[in-house]
């Protein structure tokens, strides 16, 4: 329940902060509220210096660059000198005139769907292979081979990749002609109504080996082989088995891994840049990388610190309804 | 009571992080200063870094005591350099020096009011005699001159496989429909063989070749009017036909060119997969890093030549002055210097641009294309003109118009009036007219 602990510790680190703050908070489902009457601190010096001032960096960094970027992207910062002068919706009504924004927006939400839905899919069906029995002998080299991807950075799977989908002197073209089936030769990432869709494709297939580890974590509880052996005594096949009984009960599995997809596609930045850098054109640009160019090559800061905020709001949107919701399944 | 005490605490660190930066800043500023010099700079790339180091060479040669302390950043000219220079700027932290573009890009910093003018160096360097008309003028900024340019770059170059263009009986191109010509003829002749290279990744180089046509159908007054945004390019013809144009080169053109970078462009043009590619002076030292002979193994001319007279697209690099440089002595020295033929010579030679100052002779580039090209703007400075690269019109603008083409390029079918359509948005977008007013020629 790690998760939880977060909650539970930034409650605390609040009141630590603020001691005379009134607290809401609930206690099995009841809302409590309560005024602090005593201020004193029960810290040391030293205490506050190793536990206090860290945090109050942390928080400090994080939610005050946020704060920040709300603010700049309200202004009129357009150049290289900062310029604070209010500008209202200035630079969020000019975003939605961009066509560059609606081919971002229409990219995240590619990104966002076919990144996470076919990995957990994939990622499912191979865990569940590698539990059966007959995969045993191989199960440790197989886990080995599927995890090496996740060792590597976007940089080095985005080069590869690159050089693997080049068109003209690309792994898989070459392939395909050296075989006769040179028909079959694809555009890649130079074809600009899919692009994107390989790009996912290197997503896909870095992210699939953990997430067959964090799956395969969940799968081997002895309650769950119990479940399934009792199952397959009574004759359920192994398709069922994995629907009705263990796809049910890796639910929190399921949960960590989801949200970790859904940030990660959402924040996706490095194959974008190392592959093909936004192109063909603006084909596979999303967000994050429009963000980058128009602060710091097109010198619109408050436009780029306006696109960081859509992202957030596209963050908070999904990340937060969905963990209410999945927090609440979980604990039923 | 405790509290307060950590309160207390908090605060006098955070003072004393500040002023101890304050105190420093003030140490540095005193009369007695250090013989340093903070430079930024991109040139990191094979030749690139060959010729930074003759910079440093030509200031340790008259300045034997400063300290060069180099921050450079990779990626070239691009958007990664501009990351860390900008916070920097914007924190008032500015490096001694740093390299910057003229036109639109060193303009952007005049704005920002972060660079100090030189005219009194100007003066006393005599610069704007040496140097041609239209490369001072692209330093010249209300009135003053930023920055000491050291070096041209000339953009409208088209390259040619030189033992190829023998075999097939191919003279060079001058002008498209000649281009036309000789890229049917080589699709003839080797069908494996794409006529025209390009490489797309980096947005800029689709815009060279459509470049090269504005140029042929309006000439250089309307190519000026053009980025200074005096054209509305949704309704006029000569926009429209340079587009369509670009379209018919497509078939002739290396088709995944989204995935290539210039430099990986112009070896296609070594690796004999490609038969010609545009590109500015840079290309040179490309193509000597892959053991070509410039005039025997690949021939280059400025593009077009006719029917219409011949001018040269041009950009050009050079050092400036902050303010609050934490050594403007040393900078000041070290802008002499770059002023100076002791390094614009082997810089130039090296890293293959021309030289700023037409008072060279000619005869110090090694290659005759250079040679031939310099003798050109010495006879006839004023046929320069400043380049889109980055230079006439607004940073916010370029970037997404480079974007639009390379879209364009990259569409098999494209919609010439939604493009047309796309480009005049962003001609209003980013108030071109209006930034790009500074800019005079000829």
């Amino acid at each position: 329940m790690r998760l939880s602990l977060i909650l539970t510790d930034s409650q605390e680190y609040l009141t630590f902060l603020w001691p005379c703050v009134k607290m809401h908070y609930t206690q099995n489902g009841i809302v409590v509220v309560r005024r602090k009457k005593t201020v004193r601190s029960k810290y040391t010096f030293i205490e506050f210096l190793i536990f206090k001032f860290p945090l109050m960096f942390f928080v400090g960094l994080l939610y005050g660059m946020l704060g920040w970027t709300i603010v700049v992207s309200f202004t009129n910062w357009k150049g290289t000198a900062p310029n604070y002068d209010f500008a209202g919706f200035k630079w969020y009504r000019l975003m939605i005139t961009l066509d560059r924004f609606h081919v971002d927006v229409a990219n995240n939400l590619k990104w966002l769907s076919l990144g996470v839905i076919p990995t957990v899919i994939l990622a499912l069906f191979i865990a569940y292979l590698l539990e059966l029995g007959s995969f045993r002998k191989l199960e440790s080299y197989i886990r080995t081979l599927i995890l090496y991807p996740v060792a590597m950075s976007f940089i080095v799977t985005g080069t590869i990749w690159s050089w693997m989908l080049d068109p003209d002197k690309g792994v898989f073209n070459t392939i395909l002609r050296g075989v006769g089936l040179g028909f079959l030769q694809g555009r890649f990432t130079t074809n600009p109504s899919t692009a994107t869709y390989w790009l996912i494709l290197i997503f896909v297939w870095q992210y699939l080996g953990f997430s067959v580890i964090i799956l395969q974590s969940s799968l081997r509880t002895a309650e769950l082989r119990d479940m399934t052996e009792s199952a397959l005594i009574d004759g359920a096949s192994r398709l069922r088995i994995l629907l009705q009984i263990i796809i049910p009960n890796i639910r929190s599995g399921l949960l960590i891994l989801i949200a970790l997809l859904l940030i990660s596609t959402l924040k996706v930045f490095d194959i974008v840049y190392i592959v093909t850098f936004g192109g063909p054109g603006t084909a596979t640009d999303v967000l994050a990388f429009y963000m980058l160019l128009a602060t710091f090559q097109q010198h619109l800061v408050s436009l780029g610190a306006g696109i960081g905020v859509v992202i957030f709001l596209i963050a908070a949107s999904i990340v937060i309804p969905y963990t209410i919701y999945a927090f609440k399944k979980w604990f039923d | 009571m405790r509290k307060i005490v950590s309160v207390l605490i908090v605060l006098s660190v955070f003072a004393a992080v500040v002023f101890a930066g304050g105190e420093q800043e003030k140490a540095t500023g005193t009369a007695a200063e250090e013989r340093k010099l903070e430079i930024f700079h991109w040139w990191i790339g094979p030749g690139e870094r060959e010729a930074a180091d003759e910079w440093f060479k030509a200031l340790h040669a008259k300045y034997p005591e400063v300290e060069v302390i180099e921050n450079p950043v990779a990626g070239g000219g691009g958007v990664s350099h501009r990351v860390v220079l900008q916070s920097r700027l914007s924190a008032g932290l500015p490096p001694d020096t740093f390299q910057a573009l003229g036109g639109a890009e060193l303009k952007a910093y005049v704005d920002g009011n972060y660079l100090l003018p030189l005219d009194d160096l100007w003066t006393e360097l005599n610069y704007r005699k040496v140097i041609p008309g239209p490369l001072a003028n692209t330093f010249m900024f209300n009135g003053h001159p930023y920055g000491i340019p050291l070096n041209m770059h000339i953009q409208n170059i088209l390259y040619y496989n030189k033992d190829l263009f023998n075999e097939l009986g191919l003279t060079e191109p001058k002008n498209f429909d000649e281009l036309m010509t000789v890229a049917a003829a080589i699709k003839e002749a080797k069908p494996d063989m794409y006529p025209l290279g390009l490489g797309t990744k980096e947005k800029w180089e689709a815009a060279f070749v459509l470049d090269l046509i504005i140029l042929g159908e309006g000439g250089p007054e309307y190519y000026v009017k053009l980025f200074k945004g005096e054209i509305d390019v949704t309704k006029d013809k000569i926009f429209r036909t340079a587009l369509e144009k670009l379209d018919k080169l497509k078939p002739y053109t290396y088709p995944y060119h989204a995935n290539l970078t210039w430099d990986q462009s112009v070896s296609l043009v070594v690796a004999g997969d490609a038969a010609m590619v545009t590109m500015g002076t840079w290309a040179i030292g490309a193509f000597l890093n892959n053991k070509w002979t410039p005039g025997e193994d690949f021939g280059a001319l400025t593009f077009p030549q006719s029917p219409k007279e011949r001018y040269l697209l041009f950009h050009a690099d050079s050092f400036i002055l902050p303010k609050n440089s934490p050594h403007p002595g040393t900078v000041m020295d070290f802008l002499r210097v770059t002023a100076s033929p002791e390094l614009q010579i082997p810089c130039d030679v090296v890293q293959g641009g021309l030289v700023a100052r037409i008072d060279i002779d000619p005869k110090v580039f090694p290659d005759p294309i250079r040679q031939e090209m310099q003798a050109y703007i010495r006879d006839n400075p004023t046929k320069l003109i400043l380049d889109q690269h980055g230079s006439i019109a607004p940073a916010s603008f370029s970037s997404e118009y480079w974007a639009a083409i390379a879209g364009f390029m990259a569409e098999d079918r494209p919609n010439i009036d939604k493009t047309l359509a796309q480009i005049g948005t962003l001609f209003t977008t980013y108030e071109v007219k209006k930034d790009a007013a500074w800019y005079v020629w000829p």
